[in-house]
């Protein structure tokens, strides 16, 4: 899951991007509220951690026209406010959740989580797909109930593809998926996972639709 | 303890006695004079009509009266001095050779006389003193008596007007007991006494102060909690991915994060202090003579590790004494607050000069780099607390937002203000301080 965290403290941002990169999100971080815009108008993120007290743009303008253009993706924010005011005021504008500073790594990949869940309809964490258990919280991968071990990079593909089974992604779309903006981004990268993830959970599991994507192919086909 | 009501009486009681026993005295000589003048007018009456009446030896055992004390005494001679009448023979006053009014002292008590010749006979008629002064002191009697009686109904006005007077205290003392830390809204000016009104502008002038002072020591503290926050968040996670580092490389890095971390909020609570100690309200150490360009270089001397490290060439052009009436304390937070500063936003290779030199009256510091600078728009906000300027952020990420505001406060105790320019050559930031110097000892 790629993740845009908008912070302008550089201690706290850099904490928090690599402890969700531990936890398996890619994180792109700005440090204010324009170049926050400017990131989420590329579309290639799935939920948007907002720090309030942002320069340049706050968070809450950030939100509040983010909301008004559509833009439906999950938000959490972050705020070293804790004055009720203000949370009642973010969540107005649109937020989703909201944590205050300080918190826990834990917590805040928890939320995140169940964020994203919710936003793909689903209230168990665990995404059942025919044989294949995926559970983003734990980053475990089952087949008939027994460990599969993939890399982060499989994981991330992986759950991309089951979050929305049926949806051809093309390699672009997957590949945003998978590095953030300073990451560099291998050729055949995409092929090589995608190779490594049939070889471990089977051939059928991804579909390739030749010129356009792939796609998980739906469980009763699949089986 | 004194008391206004008690003092009020005591002076109006006496006043009043002294009132009293005063129309007593006046009434008292007037009825006087008045007496004498009709007595007079009497003696003389009797004396004109008494020589009309030729005397030839009236025997004196003939009138055998006995006088009473206020009872005219009459006497009559022939020209050649023997007696042809008296009155009343117990009472022997002697002829008395001058005619007209005389007032004489006798064993019994002084005499009012008038005399006259008519016809070849003296006829005196006599009458004691006494009874005039008798007649006066009971009209004066009269007249202060009635004035006696009312006075114990004076003294319950009084002291019913006095406590009726000074009500508006005893509310007012209520109305102070209220205020509270919390609650500091100005005394209501309205039903009160004139003479109360200075009180009252005095503590709500003091009111006004004293919640000035409070509501700036909440929004100081608020700020700073605020403030706290941040680099404590950041500590915080920093210490959570120390935990989680799988291996040593991971932890060694995520520790030296957790340093840098810690490091910034020690600085951060130091400034906050230091900030706390400039405060309006907290007692002022006493300025004395202190010798501002020994600071600066001891100052320098500590800063230059720090610039050396950064590439900044970092000196000092502070020669001599150059002293001023300051807090040596204050004034090192002061300065090196400056250099600090210079040092932070000047990019490497650069250059801070500090400098410290007399001109005229007074005591110049300089502190000027070849770094960022402060644009014209930012610098009248940069001296507020916890605000950082666009360009100062971009260069470096972790500053307080203090330092300005911390050298703003020290410079106003000091009596004087801080001048913003451009620094060395029209580059970076120049920062000047003038210090009334100070006379010399």
């Amino acid at each position: 899951m790629r993740i845009l965290l908008a912070e302008d403290d550089p201690m706290i941002g850099a904490s928090v991007r690599r402890g969700l990169a531990q936890d398996g999100f890619t994180v792109d971080w700005v440090p204010d509220g324009r170049a926050a815009e400017l990131a989420l108008s590329e579309r290639v993120h799935d939920a948007l951690l907002l720090d309030l007290g942002l320069p340049r743009k706050t968070g809450l303008e950030v939100l509040t026209a983010m909301r008004r253009a559509g833009d439906a993706r999950p938000v959490l924010i972050l705020t070293a406010r804790d004055a009720i005011g203000d949370r009642v005021a973010g969540l107005d504008a649109g937020a989703d959740d909201y944590l205050v500073k300080p918190f826990a790594l834990d917590e805040l990949a928890a939320r995140l989580r169940a964020l994203l869940r919710r936003r793909s309809g689903r209230a168990d964490p665990v995404i059942a797909y025919g044989e294949i258990e995926l559970n983003p919280a734990t980053r475990e991968v089952r087949k008939n109930g027994e460990l599969v071990a993939l890399s982060a990079r499989e994981f991330a593909l992986l759950e991309a593809l089951l979050t929305r089974p049926g949806a051809i992604q093309s390699r672009a779309q997957l590949e945003d998926k998978l590095y953030g903006w300073n990451d560099a981004v291998e050729s055949n990268a995409v092929e090589v996972h995608i190779h490594a993830l049939r070889k471990k959970l089977g051939a059928d599991l991804i579909r390739n639709v030749r010129g356009v994507g792939w796609m998980a192919a739906k469980p009763d086909i699949a089986a | 303890m004194r008391s206004i009501r008690r003092q009020l009486l005591v002076w109006l009681l006496a006043g009043l006695s002294v009132a009293i026993v005063g129309a007593a005295i006046g009434t008292y000589l007037r009825a006087r004079d008045e007496a004498n003048a009709l007595f007079d007018y009497q003696l003389k009456e009797m004396a004109a009509s008494l020589t009309d009446a030729p005397f030839a030896g009236v025997p004196p055992a003939a009138s055998n009266v006995a006088p009473g004390p206020d009872t005219l005494v009459v006497q009559i001679w022939d020209r050649n001095g023997v007696q042809l009448f008296m009155s009343q023979p117990r009472r022997v006053l002697p002829q008395h050779a001058q005619l007209g009014f005389t007032t004489i002292s006798t064993e019994s008590g002084e005499w009012r006389i008038f005399s006259t010749l008519s016809g070849g006979q003296v006829v005196q008629v006599a009458q004691p003193m006494s009874a005039r002064r008798e007649l006066a002191a009971s009209l004066a009697l009269h007249t202060i008596v009635p004035l006696l009686a009312v006075l114990p109904f004076l003294v319950i006005l009084i002291w019913y007007t006095i406590a009726r007077g000074l009500s508006p205290l005893d509310r007012l003392a209520a109305d102070v007991a209220r205020r509270s830390p919390k609650l500091l809204e100005p005394l209501a000016e309205a039903n009160l006494p004139r003479e109360v009104q200075p009180l009252i502008h005095a503590l709500n002038g003091l009111f006004e102060r004293l919640g000035n002072a409070l509501a700036a020591q909440r929004s100081f503290i608020a700020d700073a909690a605020h403030e706290l926050r941040t680099p404590l968040t950041a500590v915080h996670l920093q210490a959570q991915l120390a935990e989680r580092a799988g291996n040593e490389t991971e932890r060694k890095a995520a520790l030296s994060e957790l340093k840098g971390g810690l490091e910034r909020a020690t600085r951060l609570s130091e400034q906050l202090l230091a900030l706390a100690r400039e405060e309006p309200g907290v007692p002022d150490r006493p300025l004395v003579r202190v010798d501002l360009a020994s600071i600066a270089r001891g100052v320098v001397a500590d800063a230059v590790a720090l610039a050396t490290a950064k590439g900044i060439d970092l000196g000092a052009d502070a020669n001599g004494e150059v002293s001023v009436r300051g807090d040596a304390n204050a004034l090192t937070t002061l300065i090196s607050n400056l250099v600090d500063n210079a040092i932070r936003y000047t990019p490497a290779p650069g250059r801070v000069d500090v400098i410290v030199r007399p001109e005229r009256a007074h005591a110049v510091l300089e502190v000027r780099d070849t770094g960022v600078g402060i644009s014209v728009n930012d610098r009248p906000r940069v001296f507020d607390r916890f605000y950082r300027a666009a360009a100062a952020q971009a260069t470096v990420a972790h500053g307080s937002g203090l330092g300005l505001a911390i050298v703003k406060r020290i410079a106003e105790r000091h009596g004087t203000d801080v001048e913003l320019a451009a620094g060395i050559d029209g580059v970076g930031l120049g920062v000047t301080i003038r210090f009334p110097l100070a006379e010399s000892a």
